[in-house]
Formats: C-alpha cells, structure tokens, sequence
C-alpha cells in the first residue's frame, strides 16, 4: 500500500449542501498538507469538484433512496488521489459522459473535458449501484 | 457566496465574492437578468474576490454574456484569479471573455 500522508472525506446526501462540504474538506487537506504546491490543489480540487458537481446535478437513484455522495480524497508521497462515489444511483447515460469540449455559445457541457484536463488519470466504475470515478495526479 | 451591484454612468458592475460553484450559478444569472432588465445592459463581473470558478459558474457567465449582447451591451470580466484564469484558458473560453485588470478598465477604453 502506498503511504497516505493526509486524507479526508466526505459522506451524504447528494445536494448542493455537500458541494460546499465537499470543498471544505479540500481546503482542510491542504492544510494537513501544506506542502503540495498550489498550481496541483487548484488543478486537484477543481476536478473533483466538478466530479461531485456531475454527481449532484445528474445521477438519477436506482429505486426509492436517495443518491448519496462518498468522497474519499488523500495526499500521497507523489500523488493526489480521488475517489467521488455515487451511492444508489443508476448507471450514467452516454449523453453525460461526453468528454469533448461544446462550442464557446454552450452554458454547460464543459464538466467531464476539464476534469480530463485537470488530472493525470480518470478511471470510472460502476459495481452493485455505486458510480465512482478515480482521479490521480502526478504531484 | 455572495454577488452586489452598482450602477454608474457608463457601465454596472457585479461583484461576485466567494466560490462561483453549482450553487452560486443561478444566483449570479439573476443578478445580472435584474441588472439588464434595469437598463445597464454594460455589465463587468469582478472576479477579484473569487477564488474558485467550476463549469456551472463559467456556464452562468456565458448566458450572461448572452443575456447583455441580447440587450445591446456586452459583458466582461474583471480581477481575474489564478484559478478562474485556469478554468477559462483550459476550456478556450478566455478568448470569448475578456479579462480587464479591473472593472474601470473593462469599459476604459469606450
């Protein structure tokens, strides 16, 4: 296992709410680990960010309880590592997993191609109702 | 979050203080419907105060962008930080919204 220097995370209901939670535990890992310089936070927290963004403004539940949001972030010795579960949700459609940047007159779209952008790898999973996506970056 | 705004002779400006996240988005696209809707359809969003932009916040300036050339006017940005800075250039759209150094200097120049 590789080491974990700091780490911290988040679990709830999938709302607006842990968007802000979400980024409060960013900032709160940042400080556990001050030395992770700001070019890979900024990069870092803007992707996930928008992972749990995606999650909250998108993922439909599989049956009557509520999509819940699980981040688990973690600062290793050469790499910052994400995970931003889903809990209950269905299986994404296509149309949301587009990864190509629309043209300059859309107002959204823009999520999944600056995710790709931001990180050194994206992987996505799904298993027994849980969506989760991975991102790494090289530090 | 949260966004005020001024009205002067030549321009409004909006000022966006906090994280411009999912949850602000809707707020800054009725601050800037009422501005236009109020006759300043020459808007510059100061951004000096704002630390984080995500999609949904670029998202909200693009229609307000929109919304302010619909009118006659047009809609700039202003103060910059380093992260909206990245956001904007990563996804080409730091050619289609013009960062000034400040909101005087946003309209400074007609």
């Amino acid at each position: 296992m590789t080491e974990v220097i700091a780490r911290r995370g988040f679990h709830g209901p999938s709302s607006e709410e842990a968007i802000e939670a979400i980024h409060n535990e960013l900032d709160a890992l940042w400080d556990d680990a001050s030395f992770v310089p700001d070019m890979d936070r900024m990069t870092f927290a803007t992707a996930v960010i928008e992972a749990a963004a995606n999650i909250v403004q998108h993922a439909l539940p599989v049956a009557d309880k509520p999509v819940e949001i699980d981040v688990d972030i973690s600062v290793r010795p050469s790499r910052l590592v994400a995970r931003v579960s889903a809990f209950n949700a269905r299986e994404p459609f296509a149309n949301d997993m587009q990864a190509n940047m629309p043209d300059e007159e859309a107002e959204s779209g823009r999520g999944l191609a600056l995710i790709e952008a931001l990180v050194t790898t994206v992987t996505f999973e799904r298993q027994d109702g849980t969506n989760t996506w991975i991102l790494t970056r090289n530090t | 979050m949260q966004f005020s705004y001024e009205v002067n002779d030549s321009y409004a400006e909006v000022k966006s203080v906090g994280r411009l996240n999912m949850v602000a988005a809707p707020k800054l696209r009725e601050v800037v419907a009422e501005v236009v809707a109020g006759g300043s359809s020459r808007v510059v969003v100061n951004l000096a105060e704002t630390d984080f932009m995500d999609s949904s916040g670029l998202g909200a300036l693009i229609g307000c962008l929109k919304a302010a050339r619909q009118a006659g006017g047009d809609l700039r940005i202003a103060g910059v930080q380093p992260q909206v800075k990245m956001v904007l250039e990563l996804t080409n759209m730091d050619r289609v919204l013009t960062a000034y150094p400040s909101a005087e200097a946003a309209f400074g120049d007609d």
